[in-house]
């Protein structure tokens, strides 16, 4: 009888719980701003993308080798870059090449018996239906919408010519698996737009262009079977149902790989394919340390964020990280293991928080030597969100430079530019706290002195003064511009597009809701996830177009409006004049 | 809160001593190192590990030998053979020409084989006073130590696999930094001065890691090495030191060295062997010496060596046995008399490591 009624008081104690989160997520929707909505973007699938989705879709063994080309990283994130990408001859090649491999892989002896859901008829011949059972299986979740039937049935037919040509079903159906991931709707996130019919005369995203953007979203993914489901239903549309998929997809091991690739974004850490170190003088930092440093990072976010739900701020004065044997010799500690392990600086140790971490001190230095503007540089623009102008171009580099042996610290060397008024502007916002990282040398190793004179690792961030890093670090976490940063980048990362004027609102809505939850990242990306703001579209700006002139003719063309005729087409204007 | 720049470099390493037991780190510059030594410089928990990168049979070589090897060098198998067996257009069968030398290199003896073998000589060899003696064979260190009991480097010593224009050195150092199986440390504990501590403990074991590398093959100090305790406990031993002016002497200790070669497991098996090491904060250099079991120490030199080693380097297996057996000074056979090991030297050169004790046996399986 004891045991009932302490379950009927939990179940009424979970119902309550429930309706309160019920009444909270109405209330929270309810105080969001209005505001304008994103774009409907078109944009590339990153290379992490089609591989995430590859290995979901076939599973793990379809990893291919991909080396899809660079996009350009716009507001602080390189998926707002994929906007503005192209493909270009050579990129369709290594998307073709990249594709027969994975098409390999599927129909290989091996794979073919379990990713193939039928067998066909005969080996040597065509088979439509079983072609046709596979590419209707694999298609919606690879174009991430149903593939239209006409559509369906030419890969089909495609299928059977090239099963009935090469005297082979299973690479009939590699052709077609091959040309299935060459289409656009494979390679390009093209979002629609759709009458919100809740609110008239507003746009929203369609239910596929929901689902599709909350997946690459939370799981830097195409939406799996569940989520396409829930879009086809139109349960993506009502708020129930988009609560349950995103909480669903906020509870998959998904996640983990989402926020890798959130944070390996906003910080910049595709640098770690170009970073270089001079082996004379870090001869310690090599190959493997620089893919030890991002993923060391990159742990120690997942750990503190998804696993144990930390508060983001703290990221900045944590001590605890995880430890490799080509990291150990650099922090000067043991290596507990001999691959990752758990570890915690002891207190009183200069290390505490990721800007004392190797991936922020190495990235954000010289090959050859560590410097404070560009860490400092780094430290606003990376978790502040704030832009330090480029130098001028006729920059004075001979004091900074100065073989001077009198001058020995960084600090004494980067005062000439405090002197300078035409510097001073920027280093005086960049300086007075990257000084404070010079305790640690370009490679991430910490130091008392720099060509013996002892460092002075005092500084301030916007008026507050600190004494070393570890006080930088209290202060950036204190920062109010820090998590106001987080909630404009996750925002601009989920919704492909970068922030502007008009996000303002929501933005600071989502601010204060990540400092009522405690600053819960997986929380944020809730809110963002389910705001209106999320799926609400409006029509993008009309961009005016001025086409070069003609060098031929030395005619000026006449002005384009990119939303009246196609920017493409401005060529063959031009060529035809 | 603790200033951290009022610390030494040195100390910071101590703070994350607590997680694990194990040795010191290293100051980041060696120009650095010297004024820290200099002022007596201690590791942190009176800890620090070296591990071997680089050793080599203790031969002190003069130019062309004109020191050591006056009377040449020694021939090897080919020309041995081909006294043995001239070429007169007699036909000879295998059995009685090349299996009747291999079995003298499997299943050697002491009766003469009418090669006058060459025995290194001179007043001067690398090493250690073994036995705390001075005696006829003794030589003279080069910084005038005397009683320096080096026996095997009158056997080898002009043998030319031997010497640095052999082969054998730089190979035997390259399995030692490639082969994982031969991977040993000495960890020293107790130490209050790398400079001056008149008593130290001294540990040795075998570990389980790969070397801490630059890009260039150089290596370097700070990484770290797992005792293996599972399959390594016979690599393991302890003794007492002493640190005179920056230098550690060992009390003797036997110790077994793991010797991996081409794919032969090969161990050296030294008795009473000792330590003489110049120690910095990132390095140690100087010499092990001990006596060598003379049965393993030729059973390893013949499964660690191809034919065409011995035959390019001129080093006749049944000649090294028999001299071996007559040189040998130490652990006489208490039946016979007769010595079953020789006094040898390593050169040595190690590099710091953190040496890792693990609470308990780690199974692959269980990670």
């Amino acid at each position: 009888m004891r045991r009932r009624v302490r379950v009927f008081a939990v179940g009424v104690v979970a119902v309550a719980a429930i309706g309160a989160t019920a009444a909270v997520g109405v209330m929270n929707s309810n105080r969001e701003p209005e505001s304008k909505g994103t774009p409907a973007s078109l944009r590339l699938l990153t290379e992490q993308q089609y591989l995430n989705t590859m290995m979901y879709v076939f599973g793990p063994n379809v990893r291919p080798t991909a080396n899809f080309a660079a996009v350009p990283r716009v507001d602080g994130l390189l998926n707002s870059g994929t906007a503005l990408a192209g493909i270009t001859d050579t990129q369709l090649e290594i998307y073709q090449k990249t594709a027969g491999k994975v098409a390999a892989e599927i129909v290989r002896e091996e794979s073919r018996g379990y990713l193939v859901p039928c067998t066909p008829a005969a080996t040597d011949a065509a088979d439509p239906e079983c072609a046709r059972s596979f590419l209707a299986q694999v298609g919606p979740l690879l174009y991430r919408r149903p593939v239209p039937p006409e559509r369906l049935e030419a890969l089909v037919a495609g299928a059977n010519q090239a099963a009935d040509s090469l005297k082979d079903f299973y690479q009939g159906l590699s052709v077609a698996i091959e040309g299935l991931l060459l289409s656009p709707s494979v390679l390009l996130v093209a979002e629609h737009a759709e009458p919100d019919p809740d609110r008239p005369g507003e746009q929203r995203l369609d239910a596929y262009s929901l689902a599709t953007r909350l997946s690459l979203f939370l799981w830097n993914a195409a939406p799996d079977a569940e989520l396409l489901k829930a879009a086809g239903s139109g349960e993506l549309h009502t708020r129930k149902g988009l609560e349950r998929e995103v909480d669903r997809m906020l509870a998959s091991p998904r996640l983990e790989t989402g926020v890798r690739a959130l944070f390996d974004d906003m910080f910049a850490f595709e640098q770690f394919a170009t970073l270089a170190k001079d082996n004379l003088i870090y001869p310690i930092f090599s190959g493997e340390t620089a893919v030890d440093a991002r993923e060391q990072t990159l742990r120690t976010v997942v750990d503190h964020l998804v696993t144990r739900r930390q508060d983001y701020r703290d990221l900045f004065t944590s001590r605890q990280t995880f430890m490799s044997p080509s990291l150990a010799p650099i922090y000067q500690v043991p290596a507990p293991g001999p691959g990752w392990e758990p570890f915690e600086f002891p207190a009183g140790s200069p290390r505490a928080g990721l800007l004392t971490q190797i991936s922020f001190l190495a990235l954000h230095s010289h090959p050859g030597r560590s410097s404070a503007t560009m860490r400092g540089k780094a430290l606003r623009e990376v978790f502040l969100c704030q832009v330090v102008p480029k130098p001028p171009p006729n920059v004075d580099f001979s004091a900074i430079q100065n073989p001077d042996p009198n001058i020995k610290t960084a600090r004494e060397r980067v005062n000439f530019h405090l002197q300078d008024p035409g510097c001073a502007g920027c280093h005086r916002i960049t300086d007075p706290m990257g000084l404070t990282m010079e305790a640690f040398d370009g490679s991430g190793v910490f130091r008392h002195a720099e060509n013996d004179a002892p460092i002075d690792t005092s500084g301030n961030l916007d008026g507050v003064e600190f004494t070393d890093a570890a006080g930088l670090g209290e202060a950036l976490r204190d920062n109010a511009q820090l998590p106001w940063c987080m909630v404009r980048r996750a925002f601009a990362y989920g919704t492909g597009t970068p922030s502007d004027e008009n996000d303002r609102r929501v933005l600071e809505y989502l601010a204060d809701e990540f400092a009522e939850d405690g600053y819960v990242v997986p929380d944020l990306l809730r809110e963002i996830a389910l705001s209106r703001a999320f799926s609400k579209v409006h029509p993008r700006r009309e961009r005016v177009v001025h086409p070069l002139p003609d060098l031929k003719s030395a005619q000026r063309p006449s002005q384009l409006t990119a939303a009246a005729e196609p920017v493409a087409t401005a060529p063959q204007t031009l060529t035809s004049r | 809160m603790i200033d951290v720049r009022s610390l030494p470099k040195v100390a910071l390493a101590a703070l994350a001593l607590p997680l694990l037991t194990t040795a010191a780190s290293p100051p980041a510059k060696e120009t650095k190192t010297a004024a820290a030594v200099a002022a007596d410089w201690a590791p942190p928990g009176g800890r620090i590990g070296y591990v071997l990168w680089d050793e080599y049979w203790g031969i002190r070589e003069t130019e062309g030998g004109k020191e050591e090897c006056p009377k040449g060098w020694n021939i090897g198998p080919r020309e041995q053979f081909a006294i043995l067996y001239p070429d007169q257009g007699k036909k000879r069968k295998l059995v009685d020409t090349q299996l009747a030398y291999e079995s003298q290199v499997w299943f050697p003896d002491t009766e003469p084989d009418g090669f006058e073998y060459h025995e290194a000589t001179g007043k001067y060899a690398l090493g250690i006073d073994l036995d705390g003696k001075s005696s006829p064979e003794d030589f003279v260190s080069d910084d005038g130590r005397t009683g320096i009991d080096n026996q095997l480097f009158r056997v080898v010593g002009c043998v030319r696999n031997y010497r640095k224009e052999g082969e054998l050195g730089i190979i035997t150092t390259k399995w030692r930094q490639q082969n994982r199986f031969n991977r040993v440390v000495f960890e020293l504990s107790n130490v209050d001065s790398l400079k001056n501590d008149p008593d130290v403990d001294v540990a040795y074991f075998r570990t389980l890691d790969h070397l801490l590398a630059d890009s260039t093959g150089h290596f370097l100090p700070g990484g770290s090495q797992r005792i293996d305790t599972r399959f390594g406990k016979r690599f393991q031993a302890s003794t007492k030191g002493r640190i005179v002016d920056g230098v550690l002497e060992t009390d003797p200790v036997d110790l077994e060295l793991p010797e991996l070669a081409l794919s032969d497991p090969s161990i050296i098996k030294f008795k009473g062997t000792k330590l003489r090491l110049t120690l910095t904060p990132e390095k140690a250099e100087g010499v092990l010496g001990g006596y060598a079991d003379i049965e393993q120490w030729f059973y390893a030199m013949n499964t660690s060596w191809a034919t065409h080693h011995a035959s390019y380097g001129q080093a006749s297996a049944p000649s090294i046995y028999r001299a071996l057996r007559r040189l040998a000074d130490g652990y006489p056979d208490p039946k016979t008399g007769e010595n079953t090991a020789i006094s040898a030297v390593m050169d040595i050169k190690l590099v710091q490591v953190y040496v890792l004790h693990p609470d308990a046996e780690s199974l692959m399986s269980a990670r």
